[in-house]
């Protein structure tokens, strides 16, 4: 009966097609204010590394001083220091350590033509390719050996190779940046993750916009005393130059751990607090040390990588929506009401209530499915307007396969929804009453 | 085939109630050609309501085709009216947005045949109606007439033990009253019961029987041989 109900649905959009039009349209307008709104908050607020996410911690470590600290109080600062970071990298805990921070300058290409190219990009220890998943082009990362010895390698990304080398793969050749000659040993493939959950922190575009042109050994660009291009926070004056930098309590450093499970958390935890209470015996970490450890999706959280805004701004438009379904239920009601007649005949030729229920509330999903197509296109312009406001919505304003799924179950749910009421006002007709009438 | 002993109906509002049908008794025989007269509000329709399952009675037995309709839910109820009953209305009811094969096939789809043997029960329906070749049509395009005999081939689509018929040619005009009226007389000589309200006397008296009603019970019965009229019946529709 499903076929027959739906087909009836399908004839029966020609019948009163202006009321027909108008819940279509009311619907499509409510789906596609919801989707596109949730279309942001989904890219805003998914996973960017679901294989792995629960293993993946950043750690926080309290070094700041006692001055204005009340006890209990949770650190400020969501970096670590450079001697952390080193301490951490020689501990040898988990299957992976990455220490990383943005660095930035500009490549001097061989060939004159092409000028001086400003680039942003990372330092970052061996590690990082692997436990990131990151994909490459050509080539591949370096190794511990390099970081160990600070080599002057190179990985660019992929539009940064293409704007040197143009479409001939370049492992091999040299490239001047950071005042130096490096040797390009990889390109990466496509990869661009949205967040950029490795270094939230960063100097160049920010959570969702931005790229990383090129990268380079974390002790490379130690070497080279390159500045970090993004936050440092001092809780006091540092030391002189790049050293007093390296030597301070300064936090200006994301690090990453990888654990073979997500069950290994509680090791890592042990580990941070063992590593607290040997800090203290060389003065350092006046505090209570109250270490922290955030996993990917809680990292995302802390960082409030999806803002209030963006979750205030979808439940108005679920709000709209629900608004959209009243009117829809105003209008289903006017074009189920004038089809008694067809209810008491059908009724009369042996149709039960539950039948006329489920025709009409088929009708009533058929009229969101055709809402749902609307919608999609509205959601799809809507989306291409919110792309134009920001590089940072041109990432997210794209819809996937699952909020296209999810456009037209939103649709067809509303849709049923709001044809419950008039369906069963439908199913009360006394046929009798409706056959002596006609 | 219709039995109902000491039936009573009250329709009742915060203000009154009405006597529809009170201590009314009466037996249909399985063939049987029933005529039901009275003057308006006499409780007719009411026992045609009843009598199709379309309404409920408050008090008294109903048994059709043997079964106790009282106290059935509305899904058996449902599944009976679609099994054993059809329906002729005054007003044709057919359903407008449907060509006439879709408003012959409504009822057979309820009852759950395959496509193949609804096919072939619409097609033989219209066709005894004489409208095999307007299948396609819509019911706005055919004369009152043909819209009575599409409702006819709906009601006879299903193999309805009893035809229900509720002032069939009261929206026709003479000529077209009497075709139907011939018709009906053919299906009823093929072995279905018909039970038809009448306001028409010249109708009521072509009938096996004649049931009176009055203040909502039955007042008399006239009973007659309907030979004469099947074969007038026959040799109307071969004309």
């Amino acid at each position: 009966m499903f076929q027959y109900y739906f087909k009836l649905g399908l004839h029966s959009l020609r019948r009163n097609p202006v009321l027909t039009a108008l819940m279509v349209l009311t619907l499509a307008i409510g789906v596609a204010a919801s989707i596109s709104t949730l279309t942001i908050l989904h890219m805003m607020s998914g996973n960017p590394i679901p294989d792995k996410s629960d293993r993946l911690f950043v750690p926080l470590i309290d070094n700041g001083p006692l001055d204005r600290y009340t006890a209990g109080q949770m650190p400020e600062d969501d970096q670590v220091s450079y001697r952390d970071a080193m301490n951490l990298l020689a501990g040898g805990h988990g299957e992976r350590r990455v220490a990383l921070y943005g660095v930035g300058d500009a490549i001097e290409p061989a060939r004159a033509d092409l000028g001086v190219i400003e680039v942003e990009g990372i330092a970052a220890t061996s590690d990082f390719f692997p436990m990131f998943e990151v994909p490459f082009l050509y080539g591949g990362g370096w190794s511990p050996a390099e970081d160990k010895s600070a080599a002057n390698v190179i990985v660019l990304s992929r539009k940064t190779s293409e704007k040197l080398f143009g479409s001939e793969n370049p492992v091999g050749r040299h490239i001047r940046v950071f005042s130096d000659d490096f040797q390009v040993i990889g390109v990466l493939g496509a990869w661009n993750p949205a967040p950029r959950y490795t270094h939230l922190i960063n100097g160049n575009g920010g959570t969702f916009s931005g790229n990383d042109d090129l990268f380079i050994p974390f002790s490379t660009a130690i070497r080279h005393q390159q500045d970090n291009d993004g936050s440092l926070t001092c809780q006091g004056e540092p030391g002189p130059g790049f050293q007093g930098r390296l030597d301070s309590e300064c936090t200006w450093i994301q690090f990453w751990f990888e654990e073979k499970s997500s069950l290994d958390r509680s090791k890592l935890q042990d580990y941070l607090d063992a590593y607290s209470r040997e800090q203290k015996k060389f003065n350092r970490f006046p505090r209570q040390n109250i270490n922290r450890l955030y996993n990917v999706m809680e990292w995302l959280d802390h960082r409030h990588v999806v803002s209030n805004d963006s979750r205030l701004s979808t439940w108005l438009s679920f709000g709209f929506l629900a608004l959209c379904l009243v009117n829809t239920v105003g209008l289903l009601l006017a074009k189920f009401s004038v089809r008694a007649g067809e209810v008491g005949v059908r009724r009369a030729l042996g149709a039960s209530r539950a039948e006329i229920f489920k025709q009409f509330l088929i009708e009533a999903a058929v009229v969101g499915l055709v809402g749902g197509v609307l919608g999609l296109l509205l959601s799809a312009g809507a989306l291409y307007l919110i792309a134009q406001q920001s590089k940072g919505f041109a990432v997210l304003a794209h819809m996937d396969w699952m909020m296209l799924a999810l456009t037209f179950v939103l649709a067809i749910i509303a849709s049923v929804l709001a044809g419950l009421l008039p369906t069963w006002r439908a199913c009360q007709v006394m046929p009798a009453l409706q056959l002596k009438s006609q | 085939m219709l039995h109902m002993k000491n039936l009573s109906k009250v329709y009742r509002t915060h203000m009154i109630e009405t006597h529809a049908l009170r201590g009314f008794d009466i037996h249909v025989k399985q063939g049987e050609f029933v005529t039901v007269t009275g003057p308006s509000g006499s409780g007719k329709t009411t026992f045609l309501n009843i009598a199709g399952l379309l309404e409920e009675f408050n008090d008294g037995d109903f048994l059709l085709d043997g079964v106790n309709v009282k106290g059935l839910d509305d899904n058996a109820r449902s599944r009976l009216r679609n099994e054993k009953l059809g329906f002729i209305f005054q007003g044709f009811n057919l359903i407008p947005d449907l060509n006439l094969f879709d408003n012959v096939d409504v009822p057979l789809r309820y009852r759950g045949f395959n496509a193949a043997e609804r096919r072939e029960r619409i097609e033989q329906s219209l066709a005894q109606v004489g409208l095999a070749s307007r299948m396609r049509h819509y019911p706005a395009e055919l004369s009152g007439g043909q819209q009575q005999r599409v409702a006819i081939a709906r009601a006879l689509a299903g193999s309805p033990k009893l035809l229900l018929a509720d002032e069939p040619t009261g929206n026709l005009d003479t000529q077209m009253a009497r075709s139907v009226m011939d018709l009906l007389e053919v299906i009823n000589a093929g072995g279905t019961t018909i039970l038809m309200v009448t306001h028409d006397p010249e109708l009521a008296v072509r009938a096996q029987r004649n049931v009176h009603i009055i203040d909502g019970q039955v007042s008399d019965l006239i009973r007659k041989t309907p030979s004469l009229h099947i074969a007038d019946a026959n040799a109307s529709v071969a004309a």
